[in-house]
């Protein structure tokens, strides 16, 4: 929807200072979402400036999309309206960080990269391994609830943030939760903007517990001929003492992604993989080595090694990178994220294998052990109609996760804008629980002003 | 009571689930903290369907209603304090479903907790929060509350262990959100509503996470001539970025009063105990224990003793556990608060409660989760004492302003209800409260489900709730 009257760029300039609100080309086209581009670019100072900002827009009556290293805009629905970006760049400092009691508290722009090297000065970390790691930004992996292989050993975002403080799409600044690693004090109204695609409030600072790194790592790499055999060594990890900091089943597509740069012949038996990682003291990881060694032969893997030190970073760094590395390969991919029960992993890609033997796609997932899937649709080589075979094979993935057999909850979060709309969209079937999101979205943003129509249930 | 409402609830429950006599209705007016408040009737849904048809007659009769577990809440959660209705899920205890291959449980709120991990013993599994209370303690009471217990410091609490719930809404909607999947798409609902106190909705089934029982476990005590190399021996665990399963402290007041009830072991001479825990791989138990046994050496422990067997530590746990109810034999009240520092702060902490125990003439014991900087001073006194009583609230009121100042929080597992309300505005401000209030409202408009909780009603503001009633009151678990 367009309006009528400029937006006041003078104001906006007197909020944020004439150097800080953008208008060219390039800074427009940079933050564009599904091809939609803002008419302005501004970027705040700090949390005072955001809820100005914000004020401003809702009084105009304009939208408000926040960014940062703008890695993971095209996640979500199509804006239905798109007028101010809102850099959070310079919102970029770690504001306490306290080793000694393990708790930090950073600004939503900081580049998690950046951050991580903060935290290794002091042999600690955060379990946030996520794909673009050099551009992502604290505040959007917040707001995209982007997904570690270390949710194994450390659970999701929610398990680890401690606080936030944030400003509603009305403008006003607000927290909740707080910085010490235990509290029930007031609503965890913080969980809720974990996952929102800013919609429902601008992150100004996220208060986080932080881990030791841990002395020793190793990653082990199992083959198997099958899926059948992968998911049995899974199981039985499972069921024993171990608890790897990591555990990826590799199908055969995802493995020729992880262990190599492309282009690898595809002559040779291929492979399902499954890659664990342990760490702790060196004679944890030895009985990793040894217990990991007698379950993958019960499984009847093909072998079971542990990757080398030449090789390791950078295999590490494509599982974390997935959804990239396939989406640089092939821009027009369809990427699923699904939350799926173990014990229905591999029946889920049974059905997704037969999704795309139907219909002309090749399918290709990486699996977290411990319930995410990513499975990228990929158009053959050399067909023509790719948007119809894309709508028509994420039509089929949804339906695959809705059978009560698999009961996997589904989310396509990487396609190209005209698969989003001839699909009907990227966030599935109606849940009976979108009802009450619209209740929360109501509290936070009544005026609509965050990020519209780019959430479940059209919020 | 409405008369009539009382009959239409017999016909929808029968009239064994409907209590509305006054001395059936005072086994009620309690729970585990200080707090009273008479509801008018009780009714025991044993569906969700019920639920949602007793919810709809509170509406049609403008009546208050809140749930209730087994009662043992600390901060009057469970309290009718508008009187009218009070829902208790006792029928509601069944399992419904244990899936092993994937590691969850579905399960109905009554079922209390101890049972649960109780009934996936044999699979190797459990479930991991695990509150003082829980003999007796409810699902759903530790999903209103957002609890939490000792394993916490490794294992998260209740929230981090929910996947999916099933609630009744206080307009009678009954709805799923979550489910069994680590992940569903679209909002954190189940973050919301757990540790919501009740406030938001009725909760009739929720779906955990299992958690697979360590290969070894080690259960160390170390004993301290004084509090300062106690809290510097933790202090010094979490710098050393060693994690333990649980870290506890009990100090010698304590201890004594403990040890006269459970005989567990410990020494009545000392100043302090930690009682620690490491759970892991046998080679990680191992080494974390010879070093958490170095820095309590360091930190002049006189003594580090290592559970022998499962029997000893056991009992270990068990004066841990039963700590509360062993100062109740030698106090006629006490009144424990449940504040949160950063862990980096506790000698500091723990040297300022022993100050404003000697202002007031006050006797505080220190049971607490260290490890998590989760206090738990109990002040104890005599209700015929008014004067003792108003230092009892002032000397709370201190500690309590202690725990923000240094950038705290006012309750790490027992929750705000009726008893920190009013104290909200100390960590939040008008706006963050006005927030919370429109998200209760989104949920909760007419105020009906558990009124007078959570956020303060402007009354007394800034002061902790010691209601001043008769010494006869129960104790907590």
């Amino acid at each position: 929807m367009s309006h009528p009257a400029q937006i006041s760029f003078a104001r906006l300039e007197e909020i944020v200072g004439a150097p800080h609100v953008l208008t060219s080309p390039q800074d427009l086209d940079l933050r564009r979402v599904d091809g939609i581009s803002p008419s302005v670019v501004a970027q705040p100072a700090d949390a005072a400036q955001v809820a100005e900002v914000l004020r401003f827009a809702r009084a105009e009556k304009r939208s408000v999309i926040p960014c940062g290293g703008c890695s993971k805009l095209g996640i979500g629905s199509p804006p239905s309206r798109y007028d101010i970006a809102l850099d959070l760049s310079r919102l970029n400092r770690v504001m306490a960080y306290d080793p000694q009691d393990l708790t930090l508290g950073v600004e939503p722009g900081m580049r998690i990269e950046e951050l991580l090297r903060v935290l290794a000065e002091q042999k600690q970390f955060l379990p946030m391994v996520v794909p673009f790691l050099e551009r992502a930004t604290i505040g959007g992996i917040v707001a995209a609830n982007s997904s570690s292989p270390l949710r194994h050993a450390y659970g999701g975002i929610r398990d680890f943030c401690l606080g936030m403080e944030f400003v509603t799409g009305e403008g006003i600044q607000a927290k909740s939760g707080g910085r010490v690693v235990k509290n029930v004090t007031g609503y965890d109204l913080h969980k809720l903007l974990i996952g929102s695609l800013g919609t429902l409030g601008v992150i100004t600072r996220v208060n986080f517990r932080t881990f030791p790194l841990l002395p020793a790592q190793r990653t082990f790499v199992a083959a198997f001929s099958a899926a059948a055999p992968a998911f049995e060594f899974c199981g039985a990890i499972s069921r024993s003492p171990l608890s790897p900091q990591m555990v990826e089943i590799a199908d055969p597509g995802a493995a020729d992604v992880i262990f190599s740069s492309g282009g690898q012949s595809q002559t040779e038996p291929r492979k399902w993989a499954v890659l664990v990682s342990a760490a702790g003291l060196p004679e944890v990881v030895d009985r990793y080595a040894r217990e990991l060694g007698h379950m993958a032969a019960a499984a009847n893997a093909d072998e079971l090694a542990p990757l080398g030190d030449s090789e390791g970073p950078d295999v590490l760094a494509r599982i974390r990178e997935f959804p990239r590395m396939i989406l640089e390969a092939v821009p027009s991919a369809a990427i699923f994220r699904i939350g799926v029960l173990p014990a229905a992993m591999a029946g889920l890609l049974g059905e997704l294998a037969a999704v795309a033997a139907a219909g002309g796609v090749d399918l290709i997932s990486m699996t977290r052990a411990s319930g995410i899937m990513y499975t990228a649709i990929l158009p053959k080589e050399g067909e023509q109609a790719v948007v119809a075979l894309l709508t028509k094979a994420v039509q089929e993935v949804f339906r695959a996760c809705g059978k009560p057999e698999i009961n996997a909850s589904a989310m396509l979060e990487w396609c190209r804008p005209e698969v989003k709309s001839a699909a009907g969209g990227v966030w599935g079937p109606p849940r009976p629980d979108f009802g009450l999101m619209r209740r929360v979205k109501n509290s936070f943003d009544p005026n609509g002003v965050l990020s519209p129509g780019r959430f479940a249930g059209g919020i | 009571m409405n008369p009539q409402l009382i009959r239409d609830l017999i016909a929808l429950l029968g009239p064994k689930a409907v209590l509305s006599s006054p001395e059936d209705l005072m086994l009620y007016e309690y729970d585990g903290s200080v707090e009273l408040g008479s509801p008018k009737c009780v009714v025991f849904p044993s569906s969700a369907r019920e639920v949602s048809e007793i919810v709809r007659l509170a509406n049609r009769y403008e009546v208050p209603l809140l749930g209730r577990g087994a009662g043992t809440g600390l901060s009057g959660g469970a309290i009718a304090r508008d009187g009218g209705m009070v829902v208790a899920f006792s029928r509601m205890n069944r399992i419904l479903e244990i899936d092993a291959a994937n590691m969850r449980a579905v399960v109905q709120p009554g079922v209390v907790n101890l049972d649960l991990s109780r009934a996936v013993d044999h699979l190797g599994l459990y479930f991991a929060p695990d509150p003082s209370s829980q003999k007796a303690c409810t699902i759903g009471g530790n999903v209103s509350e957002n609890s939490g217990g000792p394993h916490t410091l490794a294992y998260g609490v209740t929230t981090n262990h929910v996947t999916g719930l099933e609630l009744v809404l206080p307009d009678g909607e009954i709805v799923r959100t979550g489910g069994k999947n680590l992940e569903t798409s679209g909002y954190d609902l189940n973050g919301l509503f757990v540790g919501s106190e009740g406030t938001l909705a009725l909760v009739t089934e929720i779906t955990v996470r299992l958690t697979r029982k360590a290969e070894a476990v080690k259960t160390l005590l170390a004993v301290y001539d004084t509090i300062d190399d106690t809290t510097e021996s933790v202090f010094e665990i979490t710098v050393r970025a060693i994690t333990p399963a649980a870290c506890e402290m009990l100090d010698g007041f304590t201890l004594r009063a403990v040890e006269d009830y459970v005989h567990a072991g410990f020494p009545k001479d000392c100043a302090a105990v930690l009682l620690i825990e490491v759970e892991g791989l046998s080679e990680a138990v191992e080494a974390q224990a010879a070093a958490i046994t170095e820095v309590c050496k360091l930190h002049r422990a006189r003594e580090v003793r290592v559970a022998r067997d499962d029997r000893e530590r056991a009992l270990l746990w068990k004066g841990r556990k039963e700590a509360f109810g062993a100062l109740g034999r030698i106090s006629p009240m006490y009144y424990v608060q449940d504040g949160v520092i950063p862990r980096t702060r506790l000698p500091e902490t723990l040297r300022r409660i022993a100050e404003i125990a000697a202002k007031y003439e006050l006797q505080i014991g220190n049971i607490f989760h260290a490890g998590d900087g989760n206090l738990h001073p109990l002040i104890l006194f005599d209700e015929r004492d008014r004067a003792q009583f108003d230092r009892v609230v002032a000397a709370g009121g201190e500690i309590m302003r202690h725990c923000v100042d240094v950038g705290g929080a006012l309750t790490g597992e027992h929750g705000i209800g009726m008893e920190k309300n009013e104290l909200m505005s100390l960590i939040f401000s008008p706006e963050d409260l006005a927030l919370m209030a429109r998200v209760r409202a989104a949920f909760n408009p007419e105020g009906r489900l558990n009124p007078g909780k959570v956020l303060p009603l402007g009354k007394g503001c800034g002061e902790i709730r010691i209601p001043h009633i008769p010494a006869s009151a129960a104790t907590p678990a």
